[in-house]
Formats: structure tokens, C-alpha cells, sequence
């Protein structure tokens, strides 16, 4: 210890923190930061995306999938190019005006790094084999290779991002044992990278991708379908937006609880921490997050009950949905409840009391999470009805298996309910536990139900073709909506995430002594998140013009009828 | 196509517009930094009061738990018709002023965990400098009491956490050690506030190892480590303890105190 003193002191020394002109430093890395970030769960999420539909063009034997595949691949490789320029950025900046930050991570990962870059070499060769071999190794044993040549892609990416996870995570908790005069030379690599909230973070972004990958493949079929000219292209581009849609919202289901993994992890570290995050000066975040989550949730139901305008025999099902409406606005409400403000002791005095008589019940998390499993199982219902909205099932047991499928809903519904409603009379860390009941019946319930939906479409009678492409313009602009808003919840994450650190680069263990070092309010975040928002979709938006202007849209004229995802 | 793109581009620009303008009508709090205290050995008790109601209310972070009543005692209003934390703090532990135990309370809070409240409190001198741990502590005594904490009780050239390239976190105990010194190993224990979490003798916690037999599971040297590392080894089934225990032992105790307390608890079997 008596050793390391002198080290930090001359890193300090020779390291100093310089300015950025007009936005200042942290604006210039924020902005960095982000819009790399959001380029770089485009590169790993859009390559799940293609490679899963690559797999059911083979095995479903559907050219289709594969075509849209190969069209998202040719994305990919201005997207690369547009991460790597944003991701040089980024470092520059963190070098050039953190420099201590930056020498004190340099000193712990410097391998890591050099992995990464090696890792980040082989990722970018791989994907230019995967796209320039696509028509070449298209047939037979060749074809399953190229798939390999797919999945190959995604370790690599994946490799990439669990990397640079460990920088940032062990920037939020790095291990107990290191303190303000642990010399960085002397901390062990794998302890860094071992921290609290590593892997958690690992599965959150892993998910998050898949959901954002889906949220701008929707969006590129959107404005493709507006662009449209033929009826062909048109229902080409809306069978990709509802893929893309599915996909995204299937993901962004099973994302809550790998959140809630990480809560805990962050919790667990160290509490000051979880409560600065849930009821300190980022209370009101989440209340922003969930009108976020409500609007996903919104957006994704409506555009699935104006596609089954589409579906011939979906009528018999339109008469639910001003249920689930009902479900997914109260469920939205109580969500969006704010629970614990920061106030001083005047506001309290003038409010009667720590929390608002009537609608503080409604802003704890017995009654939060039962809204928020209540509007999943609600959406699950009606992507279930726009799943059979076309068929009718011969199976001989398909009433029996229809009230099966019923008696889970309320089932589940009930035990959420149950649990919600016996959270108000335990205590805190018995409460706590209850919600693994309540998402463990709304799992169950999504994935029992689902099985006998499958066994039950077995040979199912068709009552019509789904006619692709009769979608209104409103529909498309719902994706839109969908993938804004995913890129702002990204955004806002992030904020979190990073700002629950407050004025440490290093929790706890290296302060931030820059100018900037406080952490802003909501109101700065949000002009700052929409800010690089809306660069990253500008890009976006001129990557996609340069995907339609290299190459002609690759749909190819329909023969077969587009199957249902899942089918 | 043009009109189609402008929709496009309105529906984009209307949405981030929605999501900016919500978040700019909440009430927007900023976490502060703490700012270094020059606070000398003439500083008032106003200057103290006026600097820890700064803390308090802003970087300090204490309002996030304190005066919620759920989270944490409430210390500027009521509490339990016990009245403020001013008025009550003297009253809290047996031969402990209001003074003393305020800076204990913010230096190792889960010494007096005030029973009916989990032991979430971070360590206050992690984050903040012992001067200004004192203008908090005078606050807080401003509240229903009286104010005596003065300049002699500032460490005199105490650097602020705030120092450059990993600006360490102060440990300036400000008092006179656990249980002043004591080599009493249960005076050392209380003092410490040990049984907070740990049982022995039939008296204590359950949040951490019972010590009534310690003696005849660790070693010395384990016993020794384990005080002065709690999480280099965590016991069986209080894994999810770990990084509760605080580990700033090693600088509060005196060297005698530390080889009391380990033969005490060695002899324990």
C-alpha cells in the first residue's frame, strides 16, 4: 500500500483531465458513448436476428427467410463500419479528456483490450465471408457451413460485448476488496472482470440486442413498405415488420427479469447503491421508464390487432381486445405510480406524510410488478389470438385443450394477483421473493400454453390466406413509434446504469474530478438521449437509403403463402 | 415519397419531443458533489449547521432514506414520539453523548441500527470528509438540541475525499477510538457495535456467524483476517451477507484492541 500511493499519485500527476469546446467533456463522451453503444447492439443484435431466420430458411426450407437474412447481412456491413468510426470516437475522447480515468483502466484491462481489438478483427473478416459467400456456399453441406460461418459471427460479437462489459461494470461495482489505494497494476485481470454485475449485464444486453435488432429490422420494413410500389414488395416488406415486431416483442418479454437479476446483483453489492438507483435522485426515472414500457406495450398490442384486419376469421377474436386495452392502460397507470421522491422535510410536511394517501399503495412493488406480469400475460393473449386467428383446430381435443389453455391464464392471472395483493402484509424481504412466484406462473403459463397451441395447430384447417400487405399506413408508423422508443428506453438505461455512480469514475474508488462530475437531471438526460437518438436513426436512416441504393430489395415474388412465425 | 418521409421524420422528431418534454416537467433533481469543507478552528456553530443542512438536503444524499419513514428513521420530524434526532439523540446508548453518537452513527452505522430497520446505511466516511461528517453531525443536533460541536473537534488539515486519481476516502475516527480505547473486548464488542449483527454470550444479531464458539471453528489468524477482511471468507449460509460487515476495523482499532478481541473470541470455544 505504502508503494501504490506514490504510483496513483504520479499517474495523477502526469494525467490530467482536459476540456471538450462548446458541449463540454461529458457531453462530447456521452454523446460518443451512446450513439456507439446503439450502433453496437444494432451489429450483434441484427446478426441473431439473421442468423435464426438463415436457420428456418434452411431447415423450414423457405427461401424467404433466407433472402432476409442476406438483405440484413448487406446492413450489417455499413453498420460495422459505423460502430468502429463511433467506437475510435469514443476512445479518443475518454483518452484525450479523461486521461486518469483512462490510465487507471489501461493499467487493469490493457490485455483485455488487446483481445478485444484481436476479437473485433476476426468478427469483422467472418462477417465479410458470411455476406460475400452467401451465394457461393448456398446449397446442400456448403449452405450449413455458411450458417456455421453465421453463428461463428455471433461468438465473436459476443466475446466483444462480454469484454467491454467488464470495464463498465467493474466501473459500477468494482470487487469490495479494492479501495482508493489499491495500485490498478496490482489487481488480478480476472478479479476485475469477476465483478458483481458482469454477467447480469452480460444477459441483459445479450436480450436488449435481440429486442433492438428486432425494433429496427421492424422499422426498416415499415419505411419499406411505405416506399413501396406493388402489392408484391408490399407484402414482402409487411410479413419482414411483423418478424421483426415478433421478434422484438417476444424478447423485450423475458427482458424484465433479466433487469430484475440485475437489480438484485446491484442491491446485493451494495444497498446505498440499489437505493440511490430506486429512490434517490433516479426515483423518477422509472417512472419515465414505465410510460416508456406502456407505450412498447401499446404499440406492439395495437399493431398486432390491426394486422389481424389482415387475417380472414380474426373478427371472432376483435371483441377481446378492448379487454386487453383495459388490462394494458390500468396495468400502465399503476406501473407509472411514482413510489419514493426525494423530498425534504417541508414537502413531506405539506404532502401529510411520506407517501400520497391514496396512490402511494399503488407505487410500491407488490402492486408494480403485479401490473407489469398482468401486461404480459395480456400481450402474450393477444399475440395467442393473432397467432390461430386464421385456423381452426381438428385436433379431437382442441375444446378440451382451448379450456386447459383458459384455466392457465387465470390461473397464472390468479397467482400473480395473489401474491400482489399478500405483498402489503409481509415484510420487505418476503415481499422481495414473491415476485419470483409471480413471474415463474406468468412463464409457466406462456410456455404450457404455448406447447398446446403448437400439439392443437397440428393439421389445422385453414380459413384463408393471410393477405400480406393489406396493412394501413398507421400500422407502420407503429413500429416507428416501437423502435424510437426502444432506442430511448436504451438510452435511458444507459443513464441509469451509468449514473448510479454518481460522482465516482469508479465506485467508490476513483472520484471523478472533472467540472462535470455531478450527475445531471432527467431533464438534461432526456435532451442529451433524444439528441443521440436522433443521430443514431439519422444514420440509420442514410444506412438503410444506401442498402436500397447498392443493391435492389431482395424480396423475391411470393409463390408460397408466408407462414405465421412459430408455425 | 417526399410527403411519406416527412411523416416518417415527424412521427421520429414528435416521439423524442414527447419523451423530452415529460422528462423536463418532473421535478429535476441533480446529485451534487460534495463539495470540500475549509471549515477552521474558529468556525461557528452556524457555519457548521448552515454547511451540514447543505449535506444533508443535497450531496449527502440523506434524504433518499431519512424522513421517509420506511426506509429509515425519520430525523427531522418525529419519530416514533421519540421528537427529532436532536432531542433524542443523547438518549439512544448508555454513556454515549448526542455528539459522539451521531459521528458513530455516520462512520459505522450499523453500530446502532435502530431496531425495527435493516442495516442498509452506507459508511458516510467513505464519501465524505471528517469536517464534513462534523457539519452533518451539527445539524442534526440543531435539530431539537444544542449545537457543540466546535472547531477542536476537526482533525486540523484532514484532505477531503475529493483528492485527485482515486481520491481516497478518509478515516479520521474524530473520537477516541471504539469504546475510547478500551482493551475490555466487550466494551470492544458494543463499541463496535459487533453484536448488531453477530451473537455471543447470548447477546446480539442474527444477520451475521453466531461467535459464542468461534474459538472452535477458526483459527486465530482467521479470526484475526476475518475482523480485519470480513470478505476474504464468507461463512457458510451468510453468503448473502457478504460485504455487509464493514471493513474498517483495521484503522479504528488499536492494535491492543485487535489482539484482546481475537483472544477473547479465540477462547471462546
Amino acid at each position: 500500500m505504502m508503494l501504490s500511493l506514490p504510483l496513483l499519485q504520479a499517474v495523477a500527476d502526469s494525467a490530467a483531465y482536459r476540456d471538450f469546446p462548446v458541449i463540454g467533456s461529458r457531453a462530447a463522451v456521452w454523446i460518443a458513448a451512446e450513439i456507439h453503444l446503439m450502433f453496437a447492439a444494432f451489429v450483434l443484435g441484427v446478426p441473431i436476428f439473421a442468423v435464426v431466420a438463415e436457420a428456418i430458411g434452411i431447415f423450414g426450407k423457405d427461401p424467404r427467410y433466407d433472402r432476409l437474412s442476406k438483405e440484413f447481412t448487406r446492413l450489417l456491413l455499413i453498420a460495422y463500419s459505423a460502430t468502429a468510426i463511433w467506437g475510435a470516437v469514443f476512445v479518443f475522447f475518454l483518452a484525450t479528456l479523461y486521461q486518469p480515468l483512462w490510465a487507471y483502466l489501461t493499467a487493469i484491462f490493457g490485455p483485455s483490450m488487446w483481445v478485444y481489438v484481436g476479437i473485433f478483427f476476426l468478427e469483422s473478416f467472418t462477417l465479410y465471408l458470411y455476406y460475400y459467400g452467401w451465394d457461393r456456399w448456398k446449397y446442400g453441406r456448403a449452405k450449413l457451413w455458411h450458417w456455421g460461418l453465421g453463428i461463428l459471427l455471433n461468438v465473436w460479437g459476443t466475446t466483444v460485448m462480454f469484454i467491454a462489459d467488464s470495464w463498465l461494470t467493474y466501473m459500477m461495482t468494482p470487487p469490495r476488496d479494492i479501495t482508493p489505494e489499491t495500485s490498478p497494476a496490482s489487481i488480478k485481470i480476472w478479479h476485475a472482470i469477476l465483478n458483481h454485475t458482469w454477467m447480469p449485464i452480460n444477459i441483459h444486453r445479450l436480450i436488449g440486442n435481440v429486442v433492438f435488432g428486432g425494433a429496427i429490422v421492424g422499422a426498416y420494413a415499415s419505411y419499406r413498405f411505405l416506399a413501396s410500389t406493388t402489392d408484391e414488395e408490399r407484402a414482402h416488406y409487411d410479413w419482414m415488420g411483423y418478424v421483426g415486431n415478433f421478434i422484438a416483442m417476444s424478447a423485450l418479454i423475458v427482458l424484465p427479469f433479466a433487469g430484475y437479476w440485475l437489480g438484485r446483483e446491484i442491491y446485493q453489492y451494495d444497498q446505498s447503491m440499489g437505493i440511490t438507483m430506486m429512490g434517490g435522485f433516479m426515483s423518477w426515472l422509472w417512472v419515465i421508464q414505465a410510460f416508456l414500457i406502456a407505450v412498447l406495450f401499446l404499440a406492439g398490442n395495437y399493431y398486432l390487432w390491426v394486422g389481424m384486419g389482415r387475417i380472414p376469421g380474426a373478427e371472432r377474436y376483435r371483441p377481446y381486445t378492448k379487454f386487453l386495452l383495459i388490462v394494458l392502460v390500468l396495468g400502465a397507470l399503476v406501473w407509472g405510480t411514482p413510489h419514493t421522491m426525494i423530498a425534504d422535510s417541508r414537502e413531506l410536511a405539506a404532502m401529510g406524510g411520506s407517501h400520497h394517501p391514496l396512490l402511494g399503495a399503488l407505487g410500491v412493488m407488490s402492486a408494480k410488478n403485479t401490473a407489469v406480469n398482468l401486461m404480459i400475460l395480456a400481450t402474450f393473449l393477444s399475440f395467442l389470438l393473432y397467432r390461430r386467428a386464421n385456423i381452426r383446430q381438428v385436433v379431437p381435443w382442441a375444446q378440451t385443450g382451448t379450456r386447459i389453455q383458459g384455466a392457465m391464464f387465470i390461473i397464472a392471472a390468479a397467482i400473480v394477483l395473489f401474491f400482489g395483493i399478500r405483498g402489503y402484509f409481509v415484510e420487505a424481504i418476503v415481499r422481495i421473493g414473491y415476485s419470483v412466484y409471480q413471474v415463474g406462473a406468468v412463464l409457466a403459463c406462456i410456455v404450457f400454453v404455448t406447447v398446446i397451441d403448437i400439439l392443437m395447430a397440428r393439421g389445422a384447417q385453414s380459413l384463408g390466406a393471410i393477405q400480406w400487405g393489406k396493412m394501413p399506413a398507421r400500422s407502420q408508423y407503429a413500429l416507428f413509434i416501437l423502435a424510437v422508443t426502444f432506442t430511448w428506453l436504451m438510452g435511458l438505461m444507459g443513464f441509469a446504469r451509468s449514473g448510479i455512480r454518481q460522482h465516482w469514475h469508479v465506485w467508490q474508488v476513483m472520484r471523478d474530478n472533472t467540472p462535470y462530475a455531478a450527475t445531471p437531471a432527467l431533464g438534461y438526460a432526456a435532451i442529451m438521449i433524444s439528441t443521440c437518438v436522433l443521430i443514431f436513426l439519422s444514420l440509420v436512416g442514410f444506412i438503410f437509403w444506401l442498402g436500397g441504393l447498392a443493391e435492389k430489395s431482395t424480396f423475391v415474388p411470393s409463390t408460397v403463402e408466408a407462414p405465421h412465425v412459430g408455425h | 415519397m417526399w410527403a411519406t418521409n416527412l411523416r416518417i421524420f415527424g412521427v421520429v422528431l414528435g416521439t423524442l419531443a414527447l419523451y423530452t418534454l415529460i422528462a423536463n416537467k418532473i421535478p429535476q433533481v441533480q446529485s451534487e458533489v460534495p463539495k470540500a469543507l475549509a471549515l477552521g478552528a474558529n468556525v461557528t456553530p452556524e457555519q457548521l449547521v448552515s454547511a451540514g443542512d447543505q449535506l444533508f438536503h443535497g450531496a449527502g444524499g440523506c434524504t433518499a432514506c431519512h424522513g421517509l419513514g420506511t426506509r429509515a428513521p425519520n430525523l427531522l420530524t418525529d419519530e416514533k414520539g421519540q421528537g427529532t434526532i436532536g432531542a433524542r439523540c443523547g438518549k439512544r446508548e448508555q454513556g454515549k453523548d448526542c455528539k459522539a453518537y451521531l459521528y458513530e452513527s455516520l462512520t459505522n452505522p450499523r453500530a446502532y441500527v435502530v431496531q425495527g430497520y435493516e442495516p442498509i446505511m452506507p459508511e458516510m466516511g467513505r464519501t465524505l470528509s471528517p469536517q464534513q461528517l462534523w457539519a452533518l453531525v451539527a445539524f442534526l443536533e440543531s435539530n431539537g438540541g444544542t449545537v457543540d460541536v466546535t472547531g477542536s473537534d476537526i482533525p486540523a488539515a484532514t484532505a477531503a475525499p475529493a483528492a485527485p486519481a482515486g481520491g481516497g476516502a478518509a478515516t479520521a475516527p474524530g473520537v477516541a477510538g471504539i469504546a475510547g480505547g478500551s482493551t475490555d473486548p466487550m466494551a470492544i464488542i458494543r463499541g463496535a457495535g459487533c453484536t448488531a449483527c453477530h451473537t455471543i454470550n447470548g447477546e446480539g444479531g442474527k444477520i451475521g456467524p453466531d461467535l459464542s464458539h468461534v474459538g472452535s471453528r477458526l483459527s486465530q489468524n482467521l479470526i484475526r483476517e476475518s475482523i480485519l477482511l470480513p470478505d476474504a471468507k464468507t461463512a457458510k449460509g451468510f453468503e448473502k451477507f457478504k460485504g455487509v460487515m464493514p471493513k474498517t476495523f483495521g484503522h479504528q482499532l488499536t492494535g491492543e484492541q485487535l489482539e484482546a478481541l481475537v483472544q477473547f473470541l479465540s477462547s471462546h470455544k
